[in-house]
């Protein structure tokens, strides 16, 4: 089971690897994708610098576990 | 409202008249066009601008020109004999006691200073000597060395 | 076994009998007749719109001779990126909206200094402020004031690299440490403040004197910024005062005093205050760092994650590059098998941070090597052999990004490891600690956009043998006009006294990007070691009629003998050479052309430099006070072709770069830097200066000419990290902020005990 980044497609082997991917590409698409979904791109950013970035992440990780999932 | 002053730099006289509030470093760099004594700062705390007074180490942006009244002043110019440079100039150009070369003539004057004063200092007094003096490339540590070569008479002093 | 006859050699700088005689002319010593003085008008706020400026009072001051204002530009914006439009940001006088405390609003040429500055006062901007945000982790936020139309988030800049499957490795880790960091500012304090002459001519050419490390650049930012033609302005580089990277942007003294000058037709200085220096010029970019490291049992590293958050203040300027130099030196200088960076540059309304001796690698060395010493500690794995275990070795591929051919850094590390044990036991409250780093020889991503070759030289022959020199790269203090002029020497098989070198005039000189990046030993000295190969092969051709060679590659010159490489007794004088030589080719004087571009060495650099630097300290437990004892480096930057120059660079560097670790830093309250004097701004004087020792490490690039390379930046980058690595061996306390003050030492000390 994979998942796959629905803005540049890399693959990624767990939901919370793609989410920290998408967070760190952070261009418009990714930004948008992130934001279409109900979250503050700069509140998970900022996360990332302000703790080590576990709880903004797996909010996003459940959502693209639900959504990204490909056979792999 | 001018006044007059009466002074000797690098051995020649000069006599000017200036406003009161004119700085000694202004009189030598915008009056008498010697512009080896550098500004790199208007705070008296870089020292790239130290001349001799009568001798002494002082800052000349934080002297009036009319406290020169009578005194010798040397600046860098005054140092080398013609084409023949001093010692403590060889000495920094063969340690490399310079680079951008801005803070080298505060530093050489105050490196003057100090070796009039105590001519064989040893490395923590040539430190304090040149502590005033902010060198931003070389690390000081080459301008210790050429001022220890000099105290230690590896330059003997050109033919007078 | 060196057989040079000048590379390698004590040698006088060629501009040392100047410097040490206070004959040399600087920028700031320039008179022109009819010359005017400008100054500039600075914005008081961090934010805010420009509702008007009214000027019409300062222009009535007797001794006024000009007042300009954004309105009397173009309006075009500047950037250094010129690839990218939308990085070039900055229009230096603001039309509609200032964006830091200090960004220009007007500026006044006068007949003297204190007119202008009276002028100053005289002139009414009314501002309507606006919210302003300093700190770049609130500046990314929604609700955030935007800084540049535009810009969501404020993010100006995002750099990602990426290289391996970072998440798998980090799985397979037995040991995985997450650490956060913070670097602080830094203000390159050149003693020669930013100043410029410009001097429009009723011809319409356009000439600008001025402190700075590239003359062409300066030259193509102001044709772009007012209208002229590149080959109608013409820029002179004097002696410089020293640069560090605040020097290579068109900055605000030399874009003001053209404006000036083109409206009066006068010459115009400017030179910028200390005070508007440190406020008002650029700075080391600080920043937020997270990493994460990965490692085996035994030390070998699998896995690195960093990100980064920096400080950008209000324009680009180079700080782009600047945060590409931090994600690819946070991996120096080791093998990663994996490795990620995510890079934010954030605007903020400070002042723009940008280039600094280093270029972003101070910080992520700090970062990086501090939590390596940290690892090496939990696994119980010596500092020194750690970084063996995974350092770079010779031909080493940075995936998708760098080769590295030459790289003497495991000799470096045995030569330190040696070090170490000289000292043997060390008193109480004494430690000890390391930092390897690595760095680039200038830089191949072509984001100015010119079409020029990054480096050229002309060699001119004369019939007396003498030797002109021509070439852009600009000697700022480095002593880049002796390294060139005995790369030429040694080339031509001449003395160093036989050449004079004529530099960083865009008038006479072929187009060199300047001193940055530590570019210019291996870049222009590739150019002008070709300049001068072409200048001999001709004079070689006619050596070989004379001397009956069978092929031109038989013969040589050195100390200006020529002769025959396999029979040096079989020759002639150099002298009688050029005589006839210049003859046979209608009277015109040997001219040689030389050129460099980097090519084929993947997108950052074409050669890299190592080292390994032991900081030594001793700690006063009461106070948290501590001094800086000895700095040994092992260093290595393939051939030394001027061993006085890269004693003074590796010294100075110590003094700038433990200055950044010991006690320099920028404070600020509400976007005001709390320290813009000298006197405020403490830093590394003779009293505090260690004592520095240097092993040189012999390594060959094939790249560089006669094997040389950057000896320049790369030494700003480890003295912080080892620093902050001896303060934890000597107390144990860690500092994962800079500066390390004796507060934080102290606090931690307290901390410690409890």
């Amino acid at each position: 089971m994979v998942y796959q980044c629905p803005v540049c497609k890399k693959i990624s082997s767990a939901g919370l690897d793609l989410a920290r991917h998408m967070i760190g590409r952070g261009d418009k698409e990714h930004r948008d994708w992130i934001s279409s979904r109900g979250f503050k791109y700069s509140e998970l950013l900022a996360l990332q610098f302000k703790s080590f970035g576990g709880e903004g992440y797996k909010a996003l990780a459940e959502v693209l576990e639900k959504e990204t999932r490909v056979e792999g | 409202m001018k006044h007059e002053l009466k002074f000797t730099v690098n051995g020649h006289p000069y006599e000017l008249h200036i406003r009161p509030k004119t700085l000694l470093v202004q009189v030598l760099r915008d009056h008498l066009g010697l512009t080896g004594t550098k500004r790199g700062c208007s705070c008296s705390s870089c020292a790239a601008c130290t001349v001799l007074l009568n001798g002494m180490a002082v800052k000349s942006c934080s002297v009036l020109a009319l406290q020169a009244e009578g005194a010798e002043v040397l600046t860098v110019e005054g140092l080398a004999r013609g084409p023949e440079l001093n010692p403590l100039q060889q000495a920094f150009l063969d340690h490399g006691a310079f680079q951008c070369g801005f803070c080298t003539p505060g530093m050489l004057m105050a490196a003057t200073a100090l070796l009039r004063e105590t001519p064989k200092p040893n490395k923590d007094q040539i430190r304090e000597g040149i502590d005033a003096n902010i060198c931003r490339c070389t690390g000081y540590n080459s301008i210790i060395r050429a001022v220890t070569a000099v105290a230690n008479g590896e330059y003997q002093e050109a033919a007078k | 076994m060196s057989t040079y006859s000048v590379i390698g050699k004590r040698v006088r700088r060629v501009d040392g009998p100047d410097k040490v005689s206070g004959r040399a002319k600087y920028t700031f010593d320039l008179v022109l007749p009819e010359m005017l003085y400008g100054k500039i008008l600075r914005s008081p706020h961090p934010h805010a719109r420009i509702l008007s400026i009214d000027t019409s009072k300062a222009e009535k001051l007797i001794g006024v001779k000009a007042v300009v204002t954004g309105k009397d530009t173009l309006g075009r914006k500047n950037g250094i990126w010129r690839r990218f439009p939308e990085l070039c940001d900055e229009e230096i006088l603001c039309r509609t909206k200032v964006r830091y405390i200090g960004d220009p609003v007007a500026a006044v040429a006068a007949v003297d200094e204190d007119t202008a500055e009276e002028a100053l006062d005289l002139i009414d901007v009314e501002y309507e402020p606006l919210p302003a945000v300093f700190d770049p982790l609130e500046a990314i936020k929604e609700d955030a004031p935007q800084i540049h139309e535009g810009v969501e988030l404020n993010i100006n800049v995002t750099r990602h690299i990426e290289w391996g499957d970072v998440d798998e490795a980090f799985k397979k880790c037995d040991y995985v440490r997450e650490d956060q960091f913070k670097c602080s500012s830094q203000a390159h304090m050149a003693m020669e403040t930013h100043c410029a002459v410009a001097s429009f001519g009723l011809d319409g050419k356009l000439t600008v004197w001025t402190s700075t490390q590239s003359s062409y650049y300066v030259q193509r930012l102001l044709a772009d910024m007012v209208g002229l033609r590149e080959g109608d302005i013409r820029v002179i580089k004097p002696a410089t005062g020293g640069g560090f990277g605040g020097k290579f942007e068109l900055d605000s003294p030399q874009f003001c005093a053209s404006v000036l000058s083109m409206k009066v037709c006068k010459p115009v200085k400017i030179v910028l205050q200390r005070e508007e220096e440190f406020t008002a010029s650029k700075r080391r970019t600080p920043m937020y760092c997270y990493s994460r490291l990965g490692a085996k049992k035994d030390g070998t590293l699998l896995a690195k994650e960093i990100r980064v958050i920096t400080e950008g203040g209000a324009y680009t300027g180079m700080g782009a590059t600047c945060l590409y130099l931090t994600g690819f030196f946070s991996s120096f200088p080791y093998r990663y098998p994996s490795y990620r960076y995510d890079g934010y540059r954030v605007y903020t309304n400070t002042a723009p941070t940008s280039a600094m001796r280093g270029f972003g690698a101070p910080q992520s060395t700090f970062v990086s090597e501090g939590q390596l010493d940290m690892l090496a500690a939990d696994l119980g794995i010596d500092p020194v052999q750690i970084r063996r275990l995974n350092g770079m070795v010779p031909n080493h591929e940075v995936p998708g990004q760098a080769t590295v051919q030459s790289c003497g850094l495991p000799e470096c590390l045995d030569s330190i490891d040696q070090h170490l044990r000289q000292r043997g036991k060390l008193p109480p409250d004494h430690g000890i600690g390391i930092a390897a780093y690595g760095f680039m020889s200038g830089g191949i991503f072509n984001w100015f956009d010119t079409p020029y070759a990054f480096s050229a030289a002309i060699v001119r022959v004369n019939i007396d043998g003498k030797v002109d020199l021509f070439t852009g790269a600009c000697d700022i203090g480095q002593g880049s006009d002796t390294t060139l002029s005995m790369i030429c020497a040694e080339e031509l098989g001449v003395a160093l006294e036989d050449i004079r070198i004529h530099a960083a005039d865009t008038g006479i000189c072929p187009v060199d990007l300047g001193a940055w990046g530590s570019r210019q030993t291996l870049m222009t000295g590739n150019a002008v070691k070709m300049a001068a190969a072409d200048a001999k092969r001709q004079l070689l051709e006619f050596a070989a009629a004379k001397l009956g060679a069978n092929i031109v590659y038989d013969l040589d010159i050195k100390d200006r003998h020529v002769h025959l490489v396999d029979r040096p007794e079989k020759g002639f004088s150099y002298y009688d050479i050029v005589k006839q030589a210049i003859r046979g080719k209608d009277g015109e004087a040997i001219i040689g052309r030389g050129h460099y571009t980097p090519h084929r060495k993947g997108m950052v650099s074409p050669a890299y430099s190592f080292g390994v630097q032991a900081v030594e300290v001793a700690v006063d437990r009461e106070t948290g006070r501590y001094k800086l004892l000895n700095v040994t480096t092992a260093h290595e930057s393939g051939t030394v072709i001027n061993p006085v120059g890269i004693e003074g660079q590796l010294e100075g560097a110590i003094m700038m770069a433990g200055g950044y670790g010991f006690c320099e830093d920028q404070p600020m309250d509400d976007g005001r830097i709390l320290n813009p004097s000298i006197a405020e701004y403490k830093l590394i004087r003779s009293l505090d200066m260690p004592e520095t020792k240097i092993l040189e490490i012999d390594t060959y690039e094939p790249e560089g000419p006669f094997g040389a390379k950057e000896a320049g930046e790369g030494l700003t980058n480890p003295t912080a990290a080892a620093l902050g690595n001896a303060i934890h061996k000597a107390v144990g306390v860690r500092i994962n902020s800079l500066p390390i003050t004796p507060e934080k030492v102290f606090r931690a000390l307290q901390d410690q005990k409890q």
